[in-house]
């Protein structure tokens, strides 16, 4: 059972009150969260407020939905109206937004209790959460690692027992790959899927917001109440229901697996995977080897495009209307050089340079336009790929989770990480990685199971079958709360 | 060939200062992220061309009046106002 529905049942079969599990949740935050530091901000009112509301209605005798009362927690790039928001940046320090992100304001119609803010690498850009302003978040399962990025928090947070699920969101692998060195599951949805309204944006034909859970049915569940058509995001259209279909048999599905995404992944990492694909073999499906050879373009059209959105994005910092403005200047144009300069960290600052430089005239068409041109060319070759198999299975990250320090050094080597997340961002499609081992050291190993455009049911089917025929890859840590 | 030009260039259109002593460490940084993205020039040529991802055709609605926020709410965020405005800057 997830956690999720583990909560449910011991709030209505009165176990414990959602105040006290409350309670315990912060309690735990305030014990590990100094190691941890997968919190930025804790906001114990609102919390505890919350719970009152839901406690209230099961003392009436009121039912209350699967969600209602279960402590969560929030990636800080989603709009949390009076509670601070910064993208884990300086530049964005106090700023409260005025308006709900369309997912917060889902989530609290079912009373979600939200614990506070999770870090993140700035503006999401990064792979290991350390180019957040406030610090990295630490592996759960060894702080001297890295918890991953950009969700870095969130998948600290659930991996270590200190939220029960949290909402994190992946323009590159920003969910999958810290979900993948946590231990936990990370869901990126299909593009559209979920509404964006609130989401700051990093990229905007990459970003998606998605569920880091502890179990497939527990992302099941928060995808289902997240994936809702919103008019105030046009790209958005809503997902299919998906908890229904968890327990499909899987007999005759068809499991592809591209050679290419094996190529320069680690032993131990490849091994899992591949133990994981006879795990299938095993339960009836079919396992499919092709090829996929416009993957090794990927990572720079992913690079190119992320940049070049972002420069555009991260324009409207200009210390005016919100945030961080600088004390000391000359004229307009060096407030806001300074501004921008003083306020935003080398990780984005490189980003926004290099979006810059590629859509600037003379590097465009060599650059930009390429791309773009490429990202045609990798959706089409993922639509041939499904002619042939109905999920496809791959490694989530190269690696294990790195020691702490390591990601900085070097930016390129940094970006190499992304190589199994980036595809599916780039072609829009869903993707679910979910545990599959621990290595040697005993950090978790992730798989990623992808499927076709808003085939989130298939995937998460195909993960909740494995995770029945491997429950021992889902495992807790010594942190938090004991459920 | 990413110069000391290019970089000075960039960052003034992206409104943003590089310091002299960390021009050169920059443009080299760029570089080896420009050699890293020129790898998309091996890719077979293509002509496929990019709309949009998962065919999303724009949502059309009515163009009704809603109510927006009140302006009092957004300068809250503002670090510096005055007279119910944003204030940009402060006059020499």
């Amino acid at each position: 059972m997830g956690s999720i529905s583990k909560i449910h049942d011991m709030l209505v079969t009165k176990q414990v009150s959602c105040a006290e599990l409350t309670k315990s949740y912060l309690d735990e935050i305030e014990k590990s969260n100094g190691e941890l530091n997968a919190y930025v901000n804790v906001t114990p009112d609102a919390a505890l407020k919350t719970a009152g509301a839901v406690d209230k209605k099961l003392a009436s005798g009121e039912e209350i939905g699967m969600l209602e009362g279960v402590p969560m927690t929030l990636k800080d790039n989603i709009s949390t109206k009076g509670i601070e928001t910064t993208c884990c940046s300086k530049i964005l320090t106090g700023y409260k937004p005025i308006y709900d992100a369309t997912v917060w304001e889902l989530l609290q119609k079912e009373n979600a209790v939200m614990l506070g803010k999770t870090n993140m690498d700035e503006f999401a850009m990064g792979s290991s959460c350390e180019t957040s302003y406030f610090g990295g978040a630490a592996n759960p399962f060894n702080t001297n690692h890295v918890a991953g990025g950009s969700s870095g928090g969130v998948s600290s947070a659930v991996g270590g027992n200190i939220a029960a699920y949290g909402l994190g969101s992946d323009t590159g692998g920003s969910i999958r790959q810290p979900a993948s060195f946590c231990g936990v599951v990370g869901l990126k949805p299909t593009y559209g899927a979920v509404s964006r309204y609130g989401l700051i944006a990093y990229a905007s034909s990459l970003d998606q917001i998605g569920p880091i859970t502890k179990s497939v049915e527990d992302a099941s569940i928060v995808f289902d109440a997240i994936s809702k058509q919103d008019r105030r995001d046009s790209t958005s259209k809503g997902g299919s229901p998906t908890f229904d279909k968890l327990d499909n048999d899987i007999k005759g599905m068809k499991i592809g697996i591209a050679r290419e995404y094996l190529d320069g992944v680690r032993d131990d990492v490849k091994e899992a995977v591949l133990e994981a694909a006879k795990v299938y073999e095993s339960l009836g499906a079919e396992i499919v080897y092709f090829d996929l050879p416009i993957l090794k373009f990927a990572l720079p059209v992913y690079y190119i495009i992320a940049c070049a959105e972002a420069s555009s994005n991260l324009g409207r910092y200009d210390g005016i209307r919100y945030g961080y403005k600088t004390e000391h200047y000359n004229g307009t144009h060096d407030m806001i050089c300074r501004t921008r300069s003083e306020g935003f960290g080398e990780e984005v600052k490189r980003r926004i340079l290099l979006g810059t430089y590629v859509l600037s005239a003379g590097y465009y068409d060599a650059y930009y336009k390429k791309a773009q041109n490429l990202r045609g060319t990798i959706i089409s070759a993922f639509n041939k790929a499904f002619e042939s198999c109905d999920v496809i299975l791959a490694p989530t990250v190269p690696m294990t989770a790195f020691e702490k320090g390591n990601a900085i050094s070097d930016p390129i080597e940094t970006y190499l990480t992304d190589i199994c997340t980036v595809p599916v961002n780039i072609a829009g499609l869903p993707g679910v990685s979910i545990p599959c081992g621990f290595n040697a050291k005993g950090m978790p190993i992730g798989m990623q199971l992808i499927g076709k455009s808003f085939g989130e049911a298939e995937i998460l089917n195909a993960a909740y079958k494995y995770q029945q025929a491997a429950p021992d890859k889902f495992i807790d840590t010594k942190w938090g709360v004991k459920l | 060939m990413v110069t000391r030009e290019d970089v000075e260039n960039i960052a003034l259109l992206s409104k943003l200062f590089v310091p002299e002593e960390e021009l050169d460490e920059l443009t080299k940084s760029m570089q080896d992220i420009v050699d890293f993205a020129d790898a998309i020039n091996n890719a077979p040529a293509s002509d496929e061309g990019f709309d949009n991802i998962n065919n999303l055709s724009n949502v059309f609605r009515e163009d009704e009046v809603v109510e927006s926020f009140p302006s009092t709410e957004i300068l809250k965020n503002a670090p510096e106002q005055a007279e119910d405005h944003f204030l940009v800057r402060n006059r020499e």
